[in-house]
């Protein structure tokens, strides 16, 4: 300790200069002390944790509603290998559909009558199939929508079935004429 | 002795816990002036200086029965002020340490102790004047006594920050003093 902190030391007594407004001070203290402890509410948005909790919560939630608006309303993850499967089977039986009725369309043994009857079965069934699509889009658990596409399909290529049966019936009769004659 | 002086005002520390009015007012008629200088030291102004004594006070007494003698009644009333102070003070963002902390001090003991004749009113006037950041650290140090290592604790400083800035804080004062 030098000599300037020796003499502070000293001198002490010297910053104590203020005197406490003693009566004011006290009645205010004893008023605090008289307060019953009000009842504990435990404000949640208070609390430094619970502020940190909702923020993650508000973040996730955020998240998750933008996701699911950019995934066309539905969920990521398990259900978009479903979804792929689904587009890959229902890709392929359209293919297989249009190419027959491409088929049908060109083929020339058939009777313009019989090939516009087809097309308008073809076409309601079509149309049903779209529905299907569209209801599918919004629930894709239910299995009724499930069951019902796939009916639908079942439907085209049975359809389309009969009239290569036919057709080839045709061509049987057709043929044995021939070789009758 | 040492254990005495711990003991001081046990009576009344006692009853007080088992929440006595008239003691806890006797404690505080012993120790309301010191904490009321202890707090306007640190912030210069009554109100300021009124409301930390009285929360202080208001504390001291609804946590009397955690005070176990290690240090006596009075010293553990002033750091309860004094961190409610510091509190005080950074809420309203006042530097409490200079911000400029550079970890060196260059060989400061050849302060030229011509036994110059201090004047305590004349410190006094210019302890008033620090820059705010050095105030604190003269105060806690010069005045209320404590040590670098308590200083650390109180400020949330390291120890060698504390002395650094000790120094400089006191160097400044001597200069202003010798320019007053």
């Amino acid at each position: 300790m030098d000599n300037f902190e020796k003499y502070i030391a000293e001198n002490k007594d010297s910053f104590n200069e203020h005197k406490a407004d003693r009566k004011k001070l006290w009645s205010n203290i004893e008023q605090e002390l008289d307060k019953k402890p009000a009842p504990k509410v435990f404000k949640l948005w208070k609390s430094p944790i619970m502020k940190v909790a909702a923020s993650i919560f508000i973040v996730l939630g955020l998240f998750s509603v933008i996701s699911f608006f950019m995934n066309g309303g539905i969920n990521p993850g398990q259900n978009d290998i479903v979804n792929q499967e689904l587009e890959e089977i229902d890709m392929y039986y359209s293919s297989m559909v249009t190419q027959q009725v491409q088929l049908v369309k060109l083929n020339t043994k058939l009777s313009q009558e019989d090939k516009d009857e087809f097309l308008s079965f073809m076409d309601e069934l079509d149309t049903e199939y779209k529905e299907l699509r569209i209801e599918m889009k919004e629930n894709l658990d239910n299995e009724l929508v499930l069951a019902a596409i796939v009916n639908n399909y079942k439907k085209r290529i049975e359809l389309i079935e009969k009239l290569l049966e036919r057709i080839n019936n045709s061509k049987n009769i057709e043929d044995g004429n021939g070789y009758i004659l | 002795m040492e254990t005495n002086i711990l003991f001081t005002h046990k009576d009344l520390v006692e009853k007080g816990k088992s929440g006595d009015r008239s003691s806890q007012y006797q404690l505080y008629e012993l120790y309301v002036d010191a904490m009321y200088n202890v707090s306007m030291r640190m912030l210069r102004t009554k109100e300021d200086a009124e409301d930390v004594v009285q929360d202080s006070f208001v504390e001291a007494f609804k946590n009397l029965s955690s005070f176990r003698y290690e240090s006596t009644f009075g010293s553990w009333l002033k750091r309860i002020v004094i961190n409610k102070s510091i509190n005080h003070l950074k809420l309203k963002r006042v530097p409490i340490t200079a911000i400029d902390d550079h970890e060196f001090h260059l060989n400061d003991e050849t302060v030229e102790e011509k036994e110059t004749d201090y004047d305590i009113k004349k410190i006094k006037k210019v302890i008033e004047q620090l820059p705010l950041g050095y105030k604190q650290i003269i105060n806690l140090y010069l005045i209320e006594g404590y040590d670098h290592v308590e200083i650390s604790d109180i400020m949330n400083i390291t120890v060698s920050t504390s002395k650094s800035q000790y120094h400089r804080a006191k160097k400044k004062l001597i200069e202003m003093i010798k320019e007053l």
